[in-house]
């Protein structure tokens, strides 16, 4: 596949422009003309003769299709549906109903088991595209690959990103402790300096943890509960808060070295855009990113058409046939989402593992989770900590107004659990529960008063007493009851383990070559289903690996450069490939630098 | 260097081959403002307009071929400030489109979008070539729907700097406070807006970690 001749990028097969603004200078390859992608419009039908052809507009086949059309290939870009997002679709509630109604009528086979509650206010008191909710919330973190890319290729402008700082650990049936940054760690003063001093260690090594195998080397099979508990002797409090609220692990047995890797994620993202490690986008998650992605894949010159499906592909003549009858030859690939298989597929992965998804809507705000200014908050459940007795970790996404994802005096929660078989939503009604009865004590009106909680401070202010607030709700009941606009729940399947990142080997398993008799889609590469990771860590990696596919190398991956006003002395830089080395390459480089831990004092 | 600075996102729309294309081309290679090269991103175009004290920054977002087969995304509309609707007086049509547009942008977009209507290719019809949109039924649609409306010529240049002046000096300009309290909420979400093109860490003490 290394052989492959490098196509011409797409500065190098546009002819010149004809127009009054382009005789100044001649671009030199590596930089796209003036007036790209406002060119004259193409005709209006379908082409006849596309490079690649894509099906399904969800994260990874967005990133890809921009990509590809900046490289220069010629992409049709199809859904079937009347919207873009696909796998990662950010849906009003009406398009849910329709959703859901798919899904159980077998028509989206990597999903099944829909369930949803709509209330009457929605439609009377709300409108259903004043939700926009996404299929697979995702968060992104301040030092990734996808990141570099958003900024690379200019999509961040089409998008509008907040901030997230709040991660809460909920342990013996409240939010006992809460992380807003890592200076938390070292200012609480219900620390004993000891513990103070094992943390500050583990995370001067965490930030370089790769080049002192000396230190974890010995369990490399074992579980990062050991390793911190034994190795830097911090307490189960500390522990799970690392694993879970930092990590974002999903339970104790997470092995050492992978969780060190993700405990760093969260510490080099940290402050490297402000004081908080993640980030998500306004108006929707990834429908959104999704959205961006398409669009500049259709200003590199994709072509774009939404209700269209791919009825069929014929590998030997290299003709694809459309739902409208339409066909296309396809010269090089033909990219597919799972969900948009043709009728008689038989090459689709298998998709073995689940990931249970509930997501609400409440008629309530859930401020004081969230950090002044934000809108958003991660509530983890560690295994243990419900009624359900959970083996794995609940994580919870809650987001407020603010977002634009729902109105004024709502939430959506959006709850996950990768934890295989029923007790996936026996574990996520137990979170719900958990999560709705700590938000009708903390917004009570009728205990306010309770002398014991509620003392007045120095300068006559009121200062709630946290601990006894805390004690005092284990037995107490609410007399609220909490409004729920939307419940909405499904099980949805993905061939990538439970909170790992796709593996390229899903791809090798595609042969190319291979052709079952009779199937619509042979000689089609699957893209994976979306995992339970909650971060966008996934979605580079399997673009590029498809990309690689297709164009025989991933080194020019978005390798473009734009004219624009805020161009800067790196990406005017000729020599990209530092621009989006890879993550670890990035962390390593960081952590090297000692820079993240420099301002913490104890 | 005027300080007061404000981007407007304005998008195009309207049937193909009506010069949607060709009167932003004009717009943004007419040495238009303080003698400034026009921007070409990758994401949208910019063009700066001097309106009194103020200079207004248009960002272009051009449809890029997705509403040919009724693909545009949401993200399109979302917070569009303004919106030139093109037609071709040359072919009726294409008015037809624009009506559906404008209708498309009031469902779609903000309230109090600022919506142009704009019939290209009046040059042809100094050409001789027959006129198949009547001014006044463009007046009429621009009358009932409160546009703005302009006839042009991309290709003389004829009005297009008027459309977009015309749009500037109707946007509201954001310098006093107290215009700044009535939309609290806005300015709210725009401070918890992240700025990714300015990233103090990384132009600071990483640029050497990243050279290696």
């Amino acid at each position: 596949m290394k052989s492959f001749e490098r196509r011409p990028s797409v500065a190098e097969r546009r002819s010149p422009f004809v127009g009054s603004a382009s005789t100044n200078n001649t671009p030199t390859p590596m930089v796209v003309p003036h007036l790209a992608g406002i060119e004259d419009p193409v005709p209006e039908t379908t082409p006849e003769k596309v490079d690649v052809l894509i099906a399904g507009t969800g994260i990874v086949e967005s990133v890809l299709a921009a990509a590809l059309a900046w490289q220069g290939s010629n992409v049709l870009h199809i859904d079937q549906n009347d919207h873009y997002g696909d796998t990662s679709a950010t849906l009003t509630v009406d398009q849910i109903k329709r959703w859901v109604n798919e899904v159980n009528s077998g028509k989206l086979a990597p999903y099944s088991n829909a369930k949803l509650y709509v209330s009457t206010n929605v439609g009377r008191n709300y409108k259903s595209r004043d939700f926009g909710v996404d299929l697979s919330p995702k968060l992104l973190f301040a030092n990734s690959d996808l990141l570099s890319i958003l900024v690379k290729s200019r999509v961040h402008q089409y998008l509008e990103f907040q901030s997230l700082s709040s991660f809460h650990t909920f342990e013996n049936d409240s939010f006992e402790k809460l992380t807003n940054s890592k200076q938390e760690i070292f200012t609480d003063n219900n620390l004993p300096l000891m513990t103070k001093r094992n943390l500050m260690r583990f995370i001067k090594f965490v930030l370089n943890w790769e080049a002192q195998p000396e230190i974890w080397e010995a369990y490399s099979e074992r579980s990062i509960y050991d390793f911190l508990t034994e190795k830097f002797k911090l307490d189960k409090a500390q522990t799970f808060e690392l694993i879970f609220s930092i990590g974002l692990c999903y339970n104790i047995e997470t092995v050492t070295p992978k969780a060190l890797q993700r405990i760093r994620r969260y510490l080099t993202s940290f402050d490297v855009y402000g004081p908080f490690p993640v980030m998500y986008s306004k108006y929707g998650g990834s429908g959104e990113v999704s959205q961006g992605f398409c669009r500049s894949a259709a200003v590199g010159g994709a072509t774009y058409k939404l209700n269209d499906k791919l009825i069929d592909y014929n590998p030997e003549t290299k003709i694809a046939t459309f739902k409208d009858g339409s066909k296309v030859t396809v010269m090089e690939k033909v990219i597919m989402s799972p969900t948009q298989a043709p009728e008689g597929c038989a090459n689709i992965p298998k998709q073995q593992f689940e990931i249970h998804r509930l997501i609400c809507i409440v008629e309530k705000t859930c401020n004081q989770w969230f950090a002044d200014g934000e809108s958003a908050a991660v509530v983890v459940f560690p295994p243990g900590s419900l009624k359900s007795n959970n083996t794995q970790v609940v994580q919870a996404v809650i987001q407020g107004s603010n977002s634009e994802t729902c109105p004024r005096g709502t939430s959506i929660w959006y709850l996950t659990s990768a934890e295989q078989g029923p007790r996936g939503e026996i574990d996520l009604d137990a979170a719900l529960e958990a999560l709705e009865n700590s938000l009708l004590r903390e917004t009570s009106q009728d205990i306010v008063n309770d002398s014991d909680i509620v003392q007045v401070g120095p300068e006559g202010q009121t200062i709630i007493n946290s601990v006894k607030l805390g004690q005092s709700f284990k037995e107490y009941v609410p007399r609220e009851k909490l409004n729920f606009l939307m419940k909405f729940y499904f099980t949805q399947h993905t061939s990538t383990p439970p909170f790992n990142i796709v593996a390229s080997s899903l791809f090798d398993m595609q042969d190319d070559n291979r052709l079952i008799p009779g199937a619509s889609d042979n000689g089609i590469i699957y893209t994976p289903m979306p995992s339970a990771e909650i971060s966008y860590d996934e979605v580079v990696t399997a673009a590029k690996v498809l990309y690689e596919k297709i164009v025989g190398s991933d080194d020019d991956f978005f390798d473009v450069d734009f004219e624009d006003e805020d161009d800067n002395a790196m990406t005017n830089n000729p020599d990209y490939e530092n621009a989006i080395a890879s993550n670890s390459d990035e962390d390593i480089a960081m952590g090297d630098s000692g820079e993240p831990v420099g301002e913490m004092e104890i | 260097m005027n300080s007061n600075v404000t981007s407007v996102k304005l998008v195009l729309l309207g049937e193909a081959a009506v010069g949607k294309s060709s009167i932003v081309l004009r717009f943004v290679s007419n040495d238009f403002s303080e003698n400034k090269e026009p921007t070409i991103g990758a994401a949208f175009l910019t063009q700066r307009v001097n309106i009194g004290n103020h200079t207004i920054k248009f960002e272009i977002w051009d449809t890029a071929g997705q509403e040919r087969f009724a693909s545009l995304a949401p993200m399109y509309y979302r917070n569009a400030q303004a919106a030139l609707v093109v037609y071709d007086v040359t072919k009726p049509q294409s008015f037809i489109k624009a009506r559906h547009w404008v209708k498309e942008l009031q469902e779609q977009a903000n309230k109090g979008i600022i919506i142009a209507l704009v019939g290209n290719k009046a040059d042809i019809i100094e050409d001789g070539e027959e006129r198949k949109v009547a001014r006044e039924e463009a007046e009429k649609l621009a009358e009932e729907e409160g546009l703005l409306f302009f006839e042009t010529s991309a290709k003389t240049g004829n009005n297009v700097n008027e459309t977009f002046l015309a749009i500037g000096e109707k946007i509201p300009l954001k310098n006093s406070s107290s215009a700044n309290d009535q939309h609290h909420d806005t300015n709210n979400n725009n401070n918890q807006r992240i700025d990714l093109d300015n990233n103090p860490v990384d132009a600071a003490s990483n640029a050497p970690g990243c050279s290696c």
